[in-house]
C-alpha cells in the first residue's frame, strides 16, 4: 500500500507539473496571472475527445496536433491582450480580472458549442497506443493494460501523461537554457524593462512563451479525460487553482521547481487521500499557504516575493 | 414594469376581497414556474428533467390544455422557466421571482437536493406548495411544512433500502459478508451512506464493513482509493457518488485493471447512456445498479408508457446535447402528478392542490412507478429495484433485475467474471 | 458630509423604501449584499492595492459564524450576527501574515485561504459542528422583513466607513501607502499597520453581509456561501464603477448586476459570454473604471 501510494503519487504528480509548466512559463515571463489556464486545458481536452470521436484518431498522436495549434493560437491571443494591459498601472492585478474574463468568454463558449455533460474517452485507446509503442521500441509484444511499476500495476495512461511531463520538462529546460531564445527570455524573466531597454523585442520573446504556455497546458488537456475521468466545460476554473499550488510550492521561471512542486504536490495529495481521504482536498491550500509564508521564494527559488 | 407589478397588486387584492366568487372565473392560462440550469455542476441532472416536463407541458397545451377541475375546463398551461446556472444563490431570487413577479399558480422546483433546498425555505414563507421534482434530501420533509412533496424518486434515507436488503439476503446467501463503501459526502449520496450503513447494521447478519470512507464530492482521482480498497479484500463494493465521480470511478477501475467480485455504482442505472458515452459499453458489464423506470416497464394507470415516451423524447431531442435516462422520466412524471391533481383539486389554493396531490397517494402508477406520500411530503414509492447490468452480443446495456424477487427477472453474476 | 446626504442617505432611503413598491424582496436584497461586499472590496483594494481574491472566506465566516451560533446556542439573530462579524475579523486576523507577500501572491494565497476554509467547514468529519456538507437550516428564525432591515443598516454602516476612509488622515495615509510604500513610511506612516486596519475593515464588513445573508436565505450549503462568485462579482462590480471612489462600486453594482438579472436569467448561455467579454474591455480600455470616464467628461464624482 505505501509503495502504491508513494509510485501513484509520482506519477500523478508528473501529471501535475505538465499542467503547472505552462502556467509557470506565462508567469513567470510577463508577471501575469492566466486565470484562463484550465479553460486551454479544457479545451485541448475537448480537441482530444472530438478528433477520437468523430475521426477516430488516438490520443497520442493528438499531443503534437494540440500543442501545435494552441501555441499558433497564442500569438494572436498575446498582442490581442498583453501588450495592452502591461500598459496599465498595476499590470499583475489587472491581469487576474482581464484572464477571469477570459475563461468566463471560453466557458460560455464551449457551453453553448457542446453542452454540459460529461465527456470521456474510453481507458482502453491510450493503452493500446502505448502498448504498440512500447512494443514496437522493446522488440517485444507488449499486451494492451495497466503497466507494471516495481510489482504495481498503473493505468498505462498514468505512465503515458508521466512520459510526456517528462519530455515537456525536458523541453521547456532545453528551450530555456540551450538556445538563444531561451536565455533572452531568461533576461526577461529577470527585468522587463532592462531587456527592453537592452534592444530585446520582448513583445516577440514573450508571444512565444505565452504560446508555449497555451500548447503546454493543451497537450496536459489530452490526458485529462484519463487523469481527471471526465471533461465539461466547466472544469478549468479547479485545474487552475491546483496548478497555481504546483508552480507556487516549486518556483517560478524555473522548469524544475514546478517539476519539484508537483512530485510534492502528488506524493502529498495520495498520502492523504490513502490516511486521511475526506481531508485530502484542503492539502494543496495548506501547502501553498504554508510554502508561500515559510520559503516564500519557492522550494528552488531565488526572486524575492515580499511586499 | 412597475405598472405591471401594481396591477397584479391590485389582482390580488381583489382576489382576497372577493375571495372564491373572482376565481370562479376561468383563467386564460395556468402558470406553471420552474427553474432548470443549463450550466454549472448539476446541469447534467436538471436538464433531461427540465426537457421531460417541457414535453409534457407540449403534449398537454397541443390537447387544448390540462383539465382543471376547479373551473371544469381544459385550460393551457404557460411555461415561466429561469435558469439558475446551477447557482443557489441565483436560484433563490429566482424561486422569488416565480413567486412574486410572475404570481405563477405551481412552484415546480430545479432537479436535485442542492438546487431544490433554497427553494423548501421560500416556498414555504410564500405559502405556495413545491412540487420537488427529484431532491431527494431527508431533511426537507418535515411535520410543520405542508407546502412540499416528492414526485419522482424516493427520499434519500429510505432509497437504498433494496440495495442493502439484497447485500443482507440474497448477497450474504452467496458468500458477501466483507463489504466495502466509498461514498461522495454531499447531501445526496452522503445520506444514502449513512442508510445502507444503519440498513445493513440492523439487519442483524455476519455482514460487515471492511471500508468504509466519505470523500469529497469533487474527488477525481480514485486510484489510490481503490488500492486501499482492494487491499481489504471485500466481497462487495458499493460506491455512492454523482454521475462524473461514478464514471472516473470506474474509468479507473478499467484503466488499472482492477475487478472487484460485486460492484454497485448509482449512474449507471440512472444515466446509462451518458456513462456509456463515457466508457464504453464494456466496462459497465455485470454491475450493481438500480434499475430506474428508464429501464423497466412499469404498467401505468395514467400517461404514457415507457416506450411511447421514449420514442417522442427521441423525436423531439434528436441529436442534442441531453440523453435520454431516469431523469427525462422524472421531469414527465412531474408533468403527470400535475397533471393528476389538478383533475381532482377543487380550486388552485395552494392547500387545495396539496391536498389533491395528497389524494393520489398509493393510488397513482405512472411509467415511473407507484407514486405514494409519507404525511411529510417524502416520496416512499418510485422505488428503484436492483439490477444488474449485462452486455449482450450486440453490445447492448441490458438490465437484469435481481431485486425485489416480485420483479426480479433473472438471477446475480456472482463474483464479477 | 456633502457625500452623506448626496449619496448615503437616498441610497439607503431607496433601498428601505422600494420592498413597498416591488416585491421581489430578495433581489434588492441582494443589491444590498453586492453593494456592501464591492464597497469591502473597495476598502480593501482601492485603498491598499491588496487584491483579495478569496474575499467570499469572509462572507463565508459570518454566514457559518452566524449560523453556528443560532444552531448550538439558540442565539437570537442580532446578536449571532455580532459573532459572525467576529469570525470574520479572527479570519482576517490569523491571515494578517499574507501581509508579508507581495502582488499576485497575496491574492492566489488570500484564495487558497478561503477554499482552504470551505474544506474544513464542508468536512464530513466535523458534521456534529458545521452540518459539514449536509448544510445549513435555520428554519426557526426565518424573518426575511427583519433581515432584510438589518441589512439596509448594514448598507448605511458600510458607506459611512468608505466616506470617512475617503476624507479621513487615515484614508489619505492609506493611498500614500498604496501609491510608494516607502516614502510612505519615510513620512512616519505606520505601513503595517494602517494596512492591517484596512484589512480588518474589509473583513469586518464581509462578515456583516455573511452574516445577515445567512440569516435571509436560511437554508444554504457551504458552497453557496464559499462561492468564488461573491468575490469575482464584488471585484468586477468595484473596479467597472471604480475603486477609490464611492460611488464607482454603487454604479457598477446596479448597472452590472442590473444586467445580469434583466439579461441573465432569459438568455443565460449568451449572457456568460457578453459578461466576459465586457470584462476584457474594461480591463483593457478603462482600467480605472467608469468614473475615470465621468471624470474625463468633466462630472466630478465622489
Amino acid at each position: 500500500m505505501l509503495t502504491y501510494t508513494l509510485l501513484a503519487g509520482l506519477l500523478f504528480g508528473l501529471y501535475f507539473t505538465l499542467i503547472g509548466l505552462g502556467l509557470n512559463l506565462v508567469f513567470g515571463v510577463m508577471r501575469i496571472v492566466n486565470l484562463a489556464h484550465g479553460d486551454f486545458l479544457m479545451l485541448g481536452a475537448f480537441l482530444a475527445f472530438w478528433l477520437f470521436s468523430l475521426f477516430a484518431i488516438n490520443p497520442i498522436p493528438t499531443i503534437p496536433i494540440a500543442f501545435l495549434v494552441f501555441l499558433l493560437l497564442g500569438f494572436p491571443l498575446y498582442y490581442l491582450l498583453v501588450p495592452r494591459l502591461l500598459r496599465a498601472k498595476d499590470p499583475e492585478m489587472l491581469s487576474f480580472i482581464l484572464f477571469f474574463g477570459l475563461s468566463q468568454v471560453i466557458q460560455a463558449l464551449a457551453t453553448i458549442l457542446w453542452g454540459t455533460s460529461e465527456r470521456s474517452i474510453p481507458g482502453g485507446q491510450l493503452g493500446r497506443a502505448i502498448a504498440a509503442i512500447l512494443s514496437f521500441v522493446t522488440g517485444r509484444t507488449i499486451e494492451n493494460g495497466p503497466i507494471e511499476i516495481l510489482g504495481q500495476s498503473f493505468p498505462a495512461a498514468w505512465v503515458a501523461s508521466g512520459i510526456a511531463s517528462g519530455i515537456g520538462v525536458l523541453l521547456v529546460y532545453w528551450y530555456l537554457y540551450r538556445t538563444k531564445l531561451g536565455y533572452l527570455t531568461r533576461a526577461v524573466m529577470v527585468s522587463r524593462d532592462e531587456a527592453v531597454a537592452s534592444g530585446i523585442d520582448v513583445d516577440r520573446i514573450s508571444a512565444i512563451a505565452f504560446g508555449f504556455g497555451l500548447g503546454l497546458a493543451a497537450v496536459a488537456g489530452v490526458f485529462a479525460p484519463f487523469l481527471l475521468g471526465s471533461i465539461t466545460p466547466a472544469m478549468g476554473a479547479e485545474v487552475t487553482i491546483t496548478s497555481f499550488a504546483v508552480i507556487v510550492i516549486g518556483s517560478l521561471g524555473n522548469p524544475l521547481g514546478t517539476l519539484l512542486g508537483g512530485l510534492v504536490y502528488g506524493i502529498s495529495y495520495m498520502f492523504m487521500q490513502s490516511y486521511y481521504s475526506s481531508w485530502a482536498n484542503l492539502l494543496p491550500y495548506l501547502l501553498l499557504i504554508a510554502v508561500l509564508l515559510l520559503r516564500p521564494n519557492g522550494l528552488l527559488g531565488r526572486q524575492a516575493r515580499r511586499a | 414594469m412597475f405598472g405591471k407589478v401594481r396591477l397584479s397588486l391590485f389582482a390580488a387584492l381583489l382576489a382576497s376581497i372577493f375571495g372564491t366568487a373572482y376565481a370562479a372565473d376561468a383563467p386564460k392560462e395556468i402558470k406553471l414556474g420552474t427553474l432548470y440550469a443549463s450550466s454549472g455542476r448539476f446541469a447534467s441532472i436538471s436538464m433531461p428533467v427540465h426537457y421531460g416536463l417541457k414535453l409534457w407541458i407540449e403534449q398537454k397545451n397541443a390537447e387544448g390544455g390540462v383539465f382543471v377541475k376547479a373551473f371544469n375546463k381544459k385550460i393551457p398551461i404557460t411555461l415561466v422557466a429561469y435558469d439558475d446556472q446551477s447557482n443557489t444563490a441565483t436560484a433563490a431570487t429566482l424561486f422569488n421571482q416565480l413567486i412574486t413577479q410572475d404570481k405563477v399558480d405551481l412552484l415546480v422546483s430545479d432537479s436535485g437536493s442542492v438546487l431544490t433546498s433554497v427553494g423548501v425555505p421560500i416556498a414555504r414563507d410564500n405559502k405556495m406548495f413545491l412540487f420537488d421534482q427529484t431532491g431527494t434530501g431527508a431533511a426537507f420533509f418535515t411535520p410543520d411544512n405542508p407546502y412540499i412533496a416528492l414526485m419522482s424518486d424516493p427520499v434519500s434515507s429510505v432509497w437504498p433500502k433494496p440495495l442493502a436488503d439484497f447485500i443482507t439476503h440474497d448477497g450474504n446467501g452467496l458468500g458477501i459478508k466483507r463489504v466495502a463503501m466509498l461514498y461522495s459526502t454531499n447531501d445526496f449520496t452522503g445520506t444514502q451512506a449513512n442508510a445502507v450503513r444503519k440498513f445493513i447494521k440492523e439487519s442483524g447478519t455476519d455482514v460487515e464493513f471492511v471500508y468504509d470512507q466519505g470523500i469529497p464530492t469533487d474527488t477525481t482521482n480514485y486510484a489510490v482509493l481503490i488500492n486501499n480498497i482492494r487491499a481489504t479484500n471485500p466481497d462487495a463494493v458499493i460506491h455512492l457518488g454523482y454521475a462524473p465521480n461514478d464514471i472516473a470511478f470506474i474509468h479507473s477501475l478499467e484503466d488499472g485493471g482492477v475487478n472487484f467480485k460485486f460492484l454497485f455504482c448509482i449512474y449507471p442505472g440512472l444515466e446509462t447512456e451518458l456513462l456509456e458515452k463515457n466508457l464504453g459499453v464494456k466496462p459497465l458489464n455485470y454491475i450493481f445498479t438500480y434499475v430506474t423506470s428508464s429501464e423497466i416497464e412499469y404498467e401505468p394507470n395514467f400517461g404514457m408508457k415507457l416506450k411511447e415516451y421514449k420514442e417522442l423524447w427521441n423525436k423531439k431531442y434528436a441529436g442534442g446535447n441531453v440523453e435520454f435516462g431516469f431523469n427525462s422520466v422524472a421531469g414527465y412524471n412531474t408533468g403527470l402528478v400535475i397533471e393528476k391533481a389538478l383533475s381532482v383539486a377543487e380550486s388552485l389554493e395552494q392547500l387545495e392542490i396539496r391536498k389533491a396531490v395528497f389524494s393520489l397517494s398509493g393510488k397513482l402508477k405512472t411509467l415511473d412507478g407507484t407514486f405514494e406520500l409519507d404525511p411529510n411530503g417524502a416520496q416512499l414509492g418510485m422505488s428503484t429495484p436492483i439490477g444488474q447490468i449485462n452486455v449482450d452480443d450486440h453490445d447492448h446495456v441490458k438490465f437484469v433485475t435481481v431485486w425485489p424477487h416480485e420483479v426480479a427477472n433473472g438471477k446475480p453474476v456472482y463474483p464479477r467474471p | 458630509m456633502r457625500d452623506v446626504l448626496l449619496i448615503l442617505v437616498p441610497l439607503v432611503a431607496a433601498f428601505a423604501l422600494l420592498p413597498f413598491v416591488y416585491s421581489n424582496h430578495l433581489l434588492l436584497f441582494n443589491f444590498i449584499i453586492f453593494i456592501v461586499l464591492a464597497q469591502g472590496v473597495n476598502v480593501i483594494y482601492g485603498f491598499t492595492g491588496y487584491l483579495p481574491f478569496g474575499y467570499v472566506g469572509f462572507f463565508g465566516a459570518g454566514a457559518y459564524g452566524f449560523s453556528l451560533m443560532v444552531l448550538h446556542l439558540q442565539a437570537p439573530p442580532l446578536l449571532a450576527i455580532v459573532v459572525g462579524a467576529a469570525a470574520a475579523l479572527a479570519l482576517a486576523l490569523v491571515l494578517t501574515p499574507l501581509f508579508r507577500l507581495s502582488g499576485a501572491y497575496f491574492s492566489i494565497a488570500n484564495l487558497a485561504a478561503s477554499l482552504a476554509v470551505l474544506q474544513v467547514v464542508a468536512n464530513p468529519n466535523l458534521e456534529n459542528y458545521t452540518r459539514g456538507p449536509y448544510g445549513i437550516s435555520l428554519s426557526g428564525i426565518f424573518n426575511p422583513p427583519l433581515a432584510y432591515a438589518t441589512a439596509v443598516a448594514i448598507l448605511a454602516m458600510t458607506l459611512f466607513a468608505v466616506i470617512f476612509l475617503r476624507n479621513s488622515k487615515f484614508g489619505l495615509a492609506l493611498q500614500a501607502i498604496r501609491e510608494d510604500a516607502i516614502s510612505a513610511s519615510m513620512a512616519g506612516i505606520n505601513v503595517v499597520r494602517e494596512r492591517v486596519i484596512a484589512w480588518l475593515l474589509s473583513a469586518l464588513i464581509a462578515g456583516l453581509a455573511g452574516s445577515v445573508f445567512a440569516w435571509y436565505a436560511s437554508v444554504f450549503y457551504p458552497e453557496t456561501v464559499f462561492s468564488g462568485e461573491f468575490t469575482i462579482f464584488a471585484i468586477v462590480f468595484a473596479l467597472f464603477g471604480g475603486t477609490a471612489t464611492l460611488v464607482g462600486p454603487i454604479l457598477g453594482v446596479i448597472i452590472l448586476y442590473g444586467i445580469y438579472n434583466a439579461v441573465g436569467i432569459s438568455t443565460p448561455q449568451y449572457f456568460q459570454l457578453i459578461y466576459g467579454a465586457l470584462i476584457i474591455g474594461l480591463v483593457l480600455f478603462l482600467p480605472n473604471g467608469l468614473v475615470s470616464l465621468l471624470r474625463r467628461w468633466g462630472i466630478d464624482v465622489p
